[in-house]
């Protein structure tokens, strides 16, 4: 089992990933960005994006909404304001982008979330659902516990992979089983000391549909389908690969059917160009 | 010199210096093939069984889907001097996520869909590393044909 003090300790330690400061840079220096350009740019930044929330969120700002999205920051703070904190925040320390625990090498879990967002929002344009800034942001960050689980991982790495390999335990079963907390619930427990809105720690905490209750909550179905779908893809995928359970419910009460993920996978893999392009993943 | 096959790629080469790689299969399928006598091989990276879902799509992006990819495959290493009855064919991935049977398993499908192909066509698998909940990374040698396949998490082994 893991001490809560631990994790706590490891939270405050958690350092953000510099990721996209110098597209930041680009797109600012340009004097023909839109306010639209450059937050587009900071979302695909998940511990970036995170970390700007936590301080929009933070008393300072006196904000009386949290904030949810880089677009919501932009719009209560203004462009400058939160250009100035994305790039404090990602310029200030070094990258720590590996968790060796999950077998991801520097920048995978960056590759991962971004494509997690991207499937996300197709997800959500597909259902129609409303919430489609939240849901991008959430899937993005939504393995922010990883970097602090990674190390205990790391260190119950056998007994986790004996579960895995011989028991039928998901991955995630797995931590619960050997380390008393998972990644979606340490995700929910930094997304909460983040401030980030009640709504995102829900769908962070449940993004695995753990409790299957949630299953009717379509902005978390949503991610957790997404999710599923970039473990399909392999972008970024650790050494827990695609050991997690898939819930045929969740396609029914979404209404989609096989046919539906396999267009949301095709029209990935027409932007993937893109977004390769956009943050140089490739 | 590596050659990196994306998702939703082909790499073909004659080069003996080179190898090709291909990252992190997930459901997706790697195909590698490869032919001794005159030491040309290539990888392809598709994702979907078959491209009939959106013709348009295939057209931008043939190596996206089987049924567009595997000829394209097998033409350009042709082009190359290599023959479909010398060549060796190495196929890895096609992995599911627990409990993901039946209809939604796109790992099955993407290796169905090749498996009805060859059929077909009367090519043989000469090895295969399919299935399971694994992500695997696969490259090869264009100097020797040997191939090596990595899953997440263990070292690269040579098959």
């Amino acid at each position: 089992m893991t001490s809560l003090q631990t994790l706590m300790k490891q939270i405050k330690d958690l350092t953000p990933i510099p990721a996209v400061a110098h597209q930041l840079l680009a797109v600012v220096d340009n004097p023909d960005s839109s306010m639209e350009d450059i937050a587009n740019v900071i979302q695909y930044d998940p511990v970036i994006t995170a970390s700007v929330l936590k301080t929009c969120n933070a008393a300072y700002f006196g904000l009386k909404n949290p904030v949810e999205s880089i677009k919501d920051a932009v719009n209560m703070l203004g462009t400058d304001q939160v250009i100035e904190l994305a790039l404090i925040k990602s310029g200030a320390r070094a990258l720590s982008g590996s968790q060796e625990g999950y077998g991801l090498i520097e920048g995978d879990m960056w590759k991962y979330s971004v494509s997690s967002a991207v499937v996300a929002k197709l997800v959500a344009e597909k259902l129609s659902l409303k919430n489609k800034n939240v849901i991008f942001t959430s899937a993005l960050i939504k393995d922010i516990g990883k970097n602090v689980l990674g190390n205990h991982v790391a260190n119950a790495s056998q007994e986790i992979t004996r579960l895995v390999d011989t028991r039928n335990f998901s991955f995630l079963e797995a931590e619960k089983k050997i380390l008393g907390i998972d990644h979606a619930e340490l995700g929910a427990m930094i997304t909460k000391m983040w401030k980030f809105s009640p709504r995102m720690i829900n769908i962070i905490r449940h993004h695995h549909l753990t409790d299957e209750s949630k299953i009717y909550d379509k902005d978390i179905a949503a991610v957790y389908l997404a999710d599923c779908i970039c473990m399909m893809i392999g972008n970024g995928v650790g050494s827990d690969g695609l050991s997690y359970r898939f819930k045929h419910q969740v396609m029914k009460n979404l209404g989609l059917s096989a046919a539906d993920v396999l267009m949301i996978i095709a029209e990935f893999g027409i932007n993937m160009q893109e977004v390769d392009t956009l943050l140089h993943m490739a | 010199m590596k050659q990196i096959v994306g998702v939703a790629d082909m790499k073909v080469s004659n080069n003996p210096k080179e190898s090709i790689i291909t990252y992190s299969l997930g459901s997706c399928i790697g195909l590698v093939i490869y032919d001794p006598a005159v030491k040309v091989g290539g990888i392809l990276h598709y994702m979907l069984p078959e491209s009939s879902i959106d013709k348009t799509k295939a057209t931008a992006r043939p190596y996206m889907f089987a049924d567009s990819g595997i000829p394209r495959l097998f033409k350009t290493a042709y082009n190359l001097g290599a023959a479909k009855q010398r060549m060796t064919i190495y196929v890895a991935g096609g992995a599911e996520i627990l409990d993901q049977a039946g209809f939604f398993n796109i790992g099955k499908r993407n290796y169905m869909a090749l498996k009805k192909m060859f059929f077909k066509n009367n090519v043989i698998i000469n090895k295969q590393d399919v299935g399971g909940n694994t992500n695997r990374t696969v490259r090869i040698e264009i100097a020797t044909g040997d191939i090596y396949v990595k899953t997440s998490g263990a070292k690269e082994v040579r098959i």
